[in-house]
């Protein structure tokens, strides 16, 4: 293994310690570089980046979640590079998988917060309702562990929906007054990483760009890094083509289904939802929900669960009406409804006039002395 | 309340003794640009709700070979979408420099004669008169039902452009991307369609009310849309 002079809790130098190779290192920088959509000359500048950087220290709060954000982090892909954000990154702070419990925890997540210029990442929403007691850890509630480890942080990065957005706890009627990060946090870059899960790729890229260039990447309106979620899943599905031509699945399992035709007609949210999915893809880039023939249900957009249902329809289910009646149904019954009450308009407007035409036979025209609103008065 | 009266209804009911002895004059009231807008906007609308529907729920079956029917649809609904924006426009434009019954006071009634006018309209569309309110253009009730329709046009093309500017970037992007942190994107959808709907409803009253006053007043306003001309007795001018 070659030699390379490291500074001490530099990134590089962990590692070196952990048996990554300098080949590894430089592919990692690469294929980072292509997540952040950077171009390949970038690729360098992150390598020399990590080689100096200072490791981040990381707390890792978890609120109401399913820890479904900790399953893709552990997941990252291929080892050695998947790897390493685990092993660069100095995780202070994270229940699922640090080795120290109770105080002891609780002792490295404060003295870590002391120190100040962390990075918090959050997964999972913040009940507030009735004083934030449906999550509490440690006799302390989300909202004041979340305002605690916030203090003197370089950034937080939320991932997964529930803390960018407030996620499946938020969904109507919202019982435990879940709210999202950014509501609730203020002074310190957020960044959200929505996803249900979040796509660890897109935490790895994230947290390089931040070493590379000392801050958080571009985001869109709804605070998300356009390098992962400024391009509309539908416009790089690999199954385009067959949406374009016009070729579509009706039934599941039916021949379109087996020939992997569009997943429009199923329900497919790829049309509204912005995500690197199609082309960054999840389980080391082999599959995805669309690749795995089941339609997008839109989980990296906000308030999914409740704007994107129903899973299986293309439009929302017209509000009081039952989920089967569609917005089409409601129109046309409405063009339908007015053109019956127009039919018996007319068909009473033409009894009205061939009875004043009776009545005129005889005109008396005492319009100006009629009272309004007594039918047929005027005669 | 509601005696009076332009001075012409004290006259003979004008609208039912209407014969060959009533003297008439014919009137240019709708003037061609007017006349080719609202031909414009009709063929766009259908050309619109055609691909459109087709474009929410494909209800034609392709062979399995390779074709491009949703992208043709897509690519017709977008020409035609741009067609109805730039006659929606005109007819805005048209509202300013156009003749009387052009102008946008046909729509907003801000005299009181125009109000009386559509309280007119009112009654008689509730049979409490069988006389349609004397008018050479549109009725006022009438133009305030336009001014909905105006209404329901610029949230429709507001949202379509919304709806284009998800696949692109830039300018379109960026003037209607405020639309999706006001309503997520299914329901700008939902909308969409809804309108779409909305605007047949109008079309059927629209010519339902067409053939009323054609019926009733006979003034020829069928007629008058293909070619401009409306006739009235001289007594109702």
């Amino acid at each position: 293994m070659p030699v390379l002079a490291a500074p001490p809790r530099s990134v590089l130098d962990s590692l070196l310690n952990s048996g990554v190779t300098r080949r590894r290192f430089l592919e990692f920088c690469t294929a980072t570089t292509a997540v952040l959509a950077l171009p390949i000359k970038f690729a360098p500048q992150i390598a020399q980046a990590l080689e100096t950087a200072e490791k981040p220290t990381v707390i890792w709060l978890e609120f109401q979640d399913c820890a479904g954000n900790t399953e893709s982090f552990l997941r990252a892909r291929a080892p050695g590079v998947g790897d390493i954000l685990l092993d660069v990154l100095d995780v202070e702070y994270h229940e699922t998988i640090m080795a120290a419990a109770g105080d002891q925890a609780e002792a490295a997540k404060e003295a870590a917060i002391a120190k100040g210029g962390h990075i918090v990442i959050v997964e999972g929403s913040v009940p507030t309702a009735a004083n934030g007691v449906y999550c509490t850890i440690g006799g302390k509630t989300a909202v004041q562990i979340l305002a605690e480890a916030t203090m003197g942080a370089a950034a937080v990065i939320n991932t997964g929906t529930c803390s960018s957005y407030g996620g499946i706890p938020a969904a109507s009627p919202n019982p435990t007054g879940a709210t999202s990060v950014p509501d609730l946090v203020s002074g310190v870059p957020v960044i959200n990483l929505p996803g249900c899960p979040v796509n660890v790729d897109n935490v790895v890229a994230t947290i390089v760009h931040y070493l590379t260039f000392g801050a958080l990447p571009a985001v869109d309106g709804h605070g998300r890094p356009l390098f992962a979620y400024g391009e509309r899943i539908h416009d790089h599905c690999e199954r385009r083509a067959h949406f374009d031509a016009g070729q579509f699945v009706e039934e599941w399992g039916d021949e379109a289904h087996r020939k992997g035709w569009c997943l429009y007609n199923m329900g497919c949210k790829g049309p509204s939802t912005f995500h690197n999915c199609p082309t960054q893809r999840w389980n080391g880039g082999t599959s995805w929900p669309i690749g795995a023939g089941h339609g997008c249900v839109g989980c990296s957009e906000p308030d999914f669960w409740d704007t994107m249902t129903p899973i299986y329809g293309r439009l929302p289910a017209p509000p009081g009406f039952g989920v089967t009646t569609s917005v089409d149904k409601i129109g046309a019954g409405i063009v339908g409804l007015t053109a019956a009450g127009f039919a018996a308009h007319g068909i009473a407007k033409t009894v009205q006039r061939k009875r004043a035409e009776r009545a005129n036979e005889t005109p008396i025209e005492i319009e100006t002395t009629a009272a309004p609103g007594e039918e047929g008065a005027e005669r | 309340m509601s005696t009076e009266t332009t001075p012409a209804t004290p006259a003979p009911d004008a609208a039912l003794g209407l014969g060959p002895t009533l003297e008439c004059v014919t009137v240019k009231v709708w003037e061609l640009p007017v006349r080719v807008i609202h031909w414009t906007v009709f063929l766009s609308v259908v050309a619109l709700s055609i691909t459109g529907f087709y474009i929410g729920t494909p209800f034609v079956r392709v062979s399995p070979e390779p074709g491009f029917l949703m992208g043709w649809m897509r690519a017709i609904h977008n020409l035609a979408a741009f067609v109805f924006i730039a006659a929606i426009l005109a007819r805005v434009i048209w509202a300013f420099t156009g003749n009387q019954w052009a102008r946008w006071d046909q729509f907003i009634a801000v005299s009181k004669e125009r109000r009386t006018n559509g309280w007119d309209g009112f009654r008689f569309y509730a049979f409490m008169t069988s006389k349609p309110p004397a008018v050479l253009g549109h009725n006022a009730l009438a133009g305030a039902t336009y001014l909905v329709l105006f209404a329901m046009f610029l949230t429709q093309i507001v949202m379509g452009l919304a709806l284009l500017s998800l696949e692109t970037e830039g300018f379109l992007a960026s003037t209607t991307g405020w639309v999706f942190t006001v309503l997520p994107i299914p329901w700008v959808r939902f909308i969409h369609h809804l309108i779409m709907w909305l605007t047949w409803g109008f079309v059927v009253h629209h010519l339902y009310s067409a053939i009323l006053f054609d019926t009733e007043e006979k003034t020829g306003v069928l007629s008058s849309i293909f070619t401009g001309w409306k006739r009235m007795p001289v007594d109702r001018l």
